[in-house]
Protein backbone atom coordinates (compact mmCIF):
# COMPACT_ATOMS: atom_id res chain seq x y z
CA UNK A 1 0.00 0.00 0.00
CA UNK A 2 1.66 3.35 -1.30
CA UNK A 3 1.21 6.95 0.80
CA UNK A 4 -1.23 8.09 -1.77
CA UNK A 5 -3.78 5.36 -1.94
CA UNK A 6 -3.37 5.77 1.70
CA UNK A 7 -4.17 9.77 2.11
CA UNK A 8 -5.64 11.74 -0.35
CA UNK A 9 -5.91 15.31 -0.66
CA UNK A 10 -7.59 16.36 -3.49
CA UNK A 11 -9.55 19.01 -5.61
CA UNK A 12 -13.77 18.70 -5.97
CA UNK A 13 -15.95 20.61 -8.37
CA UNK A 14 -19.62 20.52 -8.07
CA UNK A 15 -21.95 20.28 -10.73
CA UNK A 16 -22.00 23.78 -12.72
CA UNK A 17 -25.06 25.70 -12.11
CA UNK A 18 -26.52 28.06 -15.21
CA UNK A 19 -28.47 31.13 -13.80
CA UNK A 20 -28.72 34.05 -15.84
CA UNK A 21 -26.36 33.57 -18.45
CA UNK A 22 -23.78 32.95 -15.08
CA UNK A 23 -21.69 29.71 -14.68
CA UNK A 24 -21.59 28.98 -11.42
CA UNK A 25 -19.24 26.19 -10.01
CA UNK A 26 -18.39 25.08 -6.84
CA UNK A 27 -15.48 23.85 -5.75
CA UNK A 28 -14.22 22.04 -2.81
CA UNK A 29 -11.26 19.91 -1.51
CA UNK A 30 -11.27 16.70 0.31
CA UNK A 31 -8.67 15.18 2.61
CA UNK A 32 -9.41 11.36 2.26
CA UNK A 33 -7.69 8.41 4.25
CA UNK A 34 -8.06 4.95 3.41
CA UNK A 35 -6.92 2.27 5.82
CA UNK A 36 -7.38 -1.28 5.98
CA UNK A 37 -10.05 -1.31 9.17
CA UNK A 38 -12.01 2.01 8.24
CA UNK A 39 -11.34 5.54 7.15
CA UNK A 40 -11.23 9.19 7.25
CA UNK A 41 -12.91 11.97 5.10
CA UNK A 42 -12.81 16.17 5.80
CA UNK A 43 -14.39 18.00 3.32
CA UNK A 44 -14.47 21.47 2.85
CA UNK A 45 -15.15 24.24 0.56
CA UNK A 46 -12.76 26.27 -1.19
CA UNK A 47 -14.19 29.01 -3.95
CA UNK A 48 -17.02 29.24 -6.30
CA UNK A 49 -16.02 30.02 -9.81
CA UNK A 50 -18.20 32.58 -11.51
CA UNK A 51 -18.47 31.93 -15.61
CA UNK A 52 -19.86 35.19 -17.42
CA UNK A 53 -19.20 36.43 -20.90
CA UNK A 54 -15.75 34.30 -21.23
CA UNK A 55 -15.05 35.77 -17.96
CA UNK A 56 -13.86 33.76 -15.16
CA UNK A 57 -14.04 35.07 -11.74
CA UNK A 58 -12.76 33.46 -8.34
CA UNK A 59 -14.81 34.08 -5.17
CA UNK A 60 -13.16 32.40 -2.22
CA UNK A 61 -15.19 30.61 0.62
CA UNK A 62 -13.54 31.84 3.78
CA UNK A 63 -14.46 29.58 7.29
CA UNK A 64 -15.00 33.04 9.28
CA UNK A 65 -16.08 30.74 12.06
CA UNK A 66 -12.64 28.58 11.59
CA UNK A 67 -10.60 32.04 11.03
CA UNK A 68 -11.97 33.86 14.39
CA UNK A 69 -11.39 30.35 16.15
CA UNK A 70 -7.90 30.54 15.42
CA UNK A 71 -7.04 34.07 15.62
CA UNK A 72 -8.96 33.96 19.47
CA UNK A 73 -6.47 30.88 20.51
CA UNK A 74 -3.60 32.43 19.22
CA UNK A 75 -4.18 35.97 21.30
CA UNK A 76 -4.41 33.09 24.57
CA UNK A 77 -1.04 31.68 23.74
CA UNK A 78 0.27 34.94 23.18
CA UNK A 79 -1.09 36.18 26.26
CA UNK A 80 -0.26 33.10 28.20
CA UNK A 81 3.38 33.40 26.92
CA UNK A 82 3.47 37.60 27.73
CA UNK A 83 2.40 36.76 31.34
CA UNK A 84 4.37 33.64 31.72
CA UNK A 85 7.41 36.17 30.69
CA UNK A 86 6.85 39.03 32.76
CA UNK A 87 6.60 36.68 35.81
CA UNK A 88 9.74 35.21 35.22
CA UNK A 89 10.96 38.53 34.96
CA UNK A 90 10.09 40.00 37.65
CA UNK A 91 11.21 37.58 39.66
CA UNK A 92 14.65 37.52 38.42
CA UNK A 93 14.61 40.69 39.46
CA UNK A 94 13.67 40.24 42.98
CA UNK A 95 16.45 38.09 43.04
CA UNK B 1 -18.44 -29.21 13.24
CA UNK B 2 -18.02 -28.27 9.45
CA UNK B 3 -21.54 -27.14 9.45
CA UNK B 4 -20.65 -24.72 12.32
CA UNK B 5 -17.50 -23.84 10.56
CA UNK B 6 -19.65 -23.02 7.14
CA UNK B 7 -21.90 -20.86 8.99
CA UNK B 8 -18.74 -18.89 10.51
CA UNK B 9 -17.44 -18.27 7.49
CA UNK B 10 -20.32 -16.89 6.07
CA UNK B 11 -21.15 -14.99 9.01
CA UNK B 12 -17.75 -13.38 7.93
CA UNK B 13 -18.04 -13.41 4.28
CA UNK B 14 -21.71 -11.19 5.07
CA UNK B 15 -19.67 -9.23 7.61
CA UNK B 16 -17.39 -8.09 4.88
CA UNK B 17 -19.79 -7.00 1.98
CA UNK B 18 -21.84 -4.88 5.08
CA UNK B 19 -18.17 -3.39 5.82
CA UNK B 20 -17.15 -2.55 2.36
CA UNK B 21 -20.67 -1.06 1.70
CA UNK B 22 -20.24 0.80 4.51
CA UNK B 23 -16.78 1.99 3.70
CA UNK B 24 -18.84 2.79 0.30
CA UNK B 25 -20.95 5.33 1.93
CA UNK B 26 -18.27 6.56 4.15
CA UNK B 27 -16.31 8.22 0.96
CA UNK B 28 -19.48 9.15 -0.61
CA UNK B 29 -18.38 12.23 1.80
CA UNK B 30 -15.65 13.22 -0.76
CA UNK B 31 -18.35 13.86 -3.81
CA UNK B 32 -19.52 17.38 -4.13
CA UNK B 33 -22.76 16.79 -3.26
CA UNK B 34 -22.04 16.34 0.42
CA UNK B 35 -20.70 19.54 0.48
CA UNK B 36 -22.81 21.56 -1.68
CA UNK B 37 -26.89 21.59 -1.06
CA UNK B 38 -29.17 21.48 -4.38
CA UNK B 39 -29.84 25.02 -5.23
CA UNK B 40 -32.98 26.61 -3.46
CA UNK B 41 -35.16 29.26 -5.87
CA UNK B 42 -36.80 31.79 -4.09
CA UNK B 43 -37.88 34.91 -6.41
CA UNK B 44 -35.07 36.41 -8.18
CA UNK B 45 -32.35 34.68 -5.83
CA UNK B 46 -30.96 31.69 -6.04
CA UNK B 47 -29.46 30.07 -2.59
CA UNK B 48 -26.60 27.55 -2.70
CA UNK B 49 -25.47 25.85 0.91
CA UNK B 50 -21.75 24.76 1.41
CA UNK B 51 -20.87 22.94 4.53
CA UNK B 52 -18.15 21.63 6.15
CA UNK B 53 -18.20 17.74 6.19
CA UNK B 54 -15.86 14.75 8.39
CA UNK B 55 -16.62 11.56 8.22
CA UNK B 56 -14.55 8.84 10.16
CA UNK B 57 -15.12 4.83 10.64
CA UNK B 58 -13.36 1.91 11.83
CA UNK B 59 -14.08 -1.75 11.72
CA UNK B 60 -12.34 -5.04 12.96
CA UNK B 61 -13.37 -8.78 13.52
CA UNK B 62 -12.16 -11.66 14.59
CA UNK B 63 -12.29 -15.23 14.48
CA UNK B 64 -10.85 -18.58 15.94
CA UNK B 65 -11.22 -22.02 16.47
CA UNK B 66 -10.14 -24.70 19.36
CA UNK B 67 -7.61 -26.95 18.62
CA UNK B 68 -8.62 -29.95 16.87
CA UNK B 69 -9.31 -33.01 19.36
CA UNK B 70 -5.83 -35.36 18.24
CA UNK B 71 -3.69 -32.52 19.61
CA UNK B 72 -5.81 -31.71 22.71
CA UNK B 73 -5.60 -35.45 23.62
CA UNK B 74 -1.82 -35.18 23.32
CA UNK B 75 -1.84 -32.23 25.91
CA UNK B 76 -3.53 -34.64 28.17
CA UNK B 77 -7.31 -34.16 27.95
CA UNK B 78 -9.45 -37.04 28.00
CA UNK B 79 -10.79 -38.56 24.99
CA UNK B 80 -14.68 -37.65 26.50
CA UNK B 81 -13.93 -33.96 27.30
CA UNK B 82 -12.46 -33.39 23.46
CA UNK B 83 -15.83 -34.41 21.81
CA UNK B 84 -16.40 -30.57 20.41
CA UNK B 85 -14.56 -28.49 18.46
CA UNK B 86 -15.54 -24.81 19.15
CA UNK B 87 -15.24 -21.97 16.29
CA UNK B 88 -16.13 -18.39 16.97
CA UNK B 89 -15.85 -14.95 15.79
CA UNK B 90 -16.76 -11.46 16.64
CA UNK B 91 -16.49 -7.79 14.57
CA UNK B 92 -17.58 -4.50 15.82
CA UNK B 93 -17.22 -0.90 14.43
CA UNK B 94 -17.77 2.93 15.50
CA UNK B 95 -17.99 5.89 13.45
CA UNK B 96 -19.15 9.06 13.89
CA UNK B 97 -19.44 12.27 11.25
CA UNK B 98 -19.88 16.23 11.16
CA UNK B 99 -21.00 18.83 9.26
CA UNK B 100 -21.26 22.71 9.63
CA UNK B 101 -22.84 25.16 7.01
CA UNK B 102 -19.51 27.53 6.16
CA UNK B 103 -21.08 29.85 3.72
CA UNK B 104 -24.03 30.67 1.50
CA UNK B 105 -23.88 31.32 -2.04
CA UNK B 106 -26.42 33.45 -3.11
CA UNK B 107 -27.27 34.31 -6.95
CA UNK B 108 -29.37 37.30 -7.19
CA UNK B 109 -29.68 40.33 -9.77
CA UNK B 110 -26.96 41.99 -7.89
CA UNK B 111 -24.33 38.97 -9.38
CA UNK B 112 -23.17 36.21 -6.74
CA UNK B 113 -22.41 36.59 -3.46
CA UNK B 114 -20.71 34.26 -0.66
CA UNK B 115 -22.39 35.01 2.56
CA UNK B 116 -20.17 33.84 5.74
CA UNK B 117 -22.06 31.75 8.46
CA UNK B 118 -20.30 32.36 11.64
CA UNK B 119 -21.13 29.62 14.32
CA UNK B 120 -21.67 32.08 17.55
CA UNK B 121 -21.94 29.81 20.01
CA UNK B 122 -17.77 28.23 18.82
CA UNK B 123 -16.33 31.83 18.77
CA UNK B 124 -18.07 32.51 22.70
CA UNK B 125 -16.59 29.63 23.49
CA UNK B 126 -13.13 30.84 22.11
CA UNK B 127 -14.00 33.58 23.32
CA UNK B 128 -14.54 32.65 27.62
CA UNK B 129 -11.14 30.88 26.89
CA UNK B 130 -9.71 33.80 26.30
CA UNK B 131 -11.16 36.14 28.91
CA UNK B 132 -10.43 33.46 31.18
CA UNK B 133 -6.17 33.39 29.98
CA UNK B 134 -6.34 37.06 30.48
CA UNK B 135 -8.14 37.03 34.15
CA UNK B 136 -5.51 34.14 35.25
CA UNK B 137 -2.45 35.94 33.61
CA UNK B 138 -3.54 39.34 35.35
CA UNK B 139 -4.08 37.55 38.72
CA UNK B 140 -0.35 36.44 38.18
CA UNK B 141 1.06 39.35 36.59
CA UNK B 142 -0.65 41.77 39.36
CA UNK B 143 0.37 39.45 42.33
Amino acid sequence: MQFKDVFQWRPVSGEPLIVDGQTITPQSRALIVRLPVGGFVWHLPTAVLVEQNGQVKRLPIVNVTRVLQLGLLASCVGIALAGWLASRKREENRT
Amino acid sequence: MIDTTNEVLSLVNKREQQVATLMEKLFSAAQASAVFSTPVVAGNYTVVTACEVAVGGGFGSGMGQSPAPASREQQGETPQSVSGVGVGGGGGGGGGSNGRPVAAIVIGPQGVRVKPIVDVTKIAIAGITLGGTIAVMLRKVLK
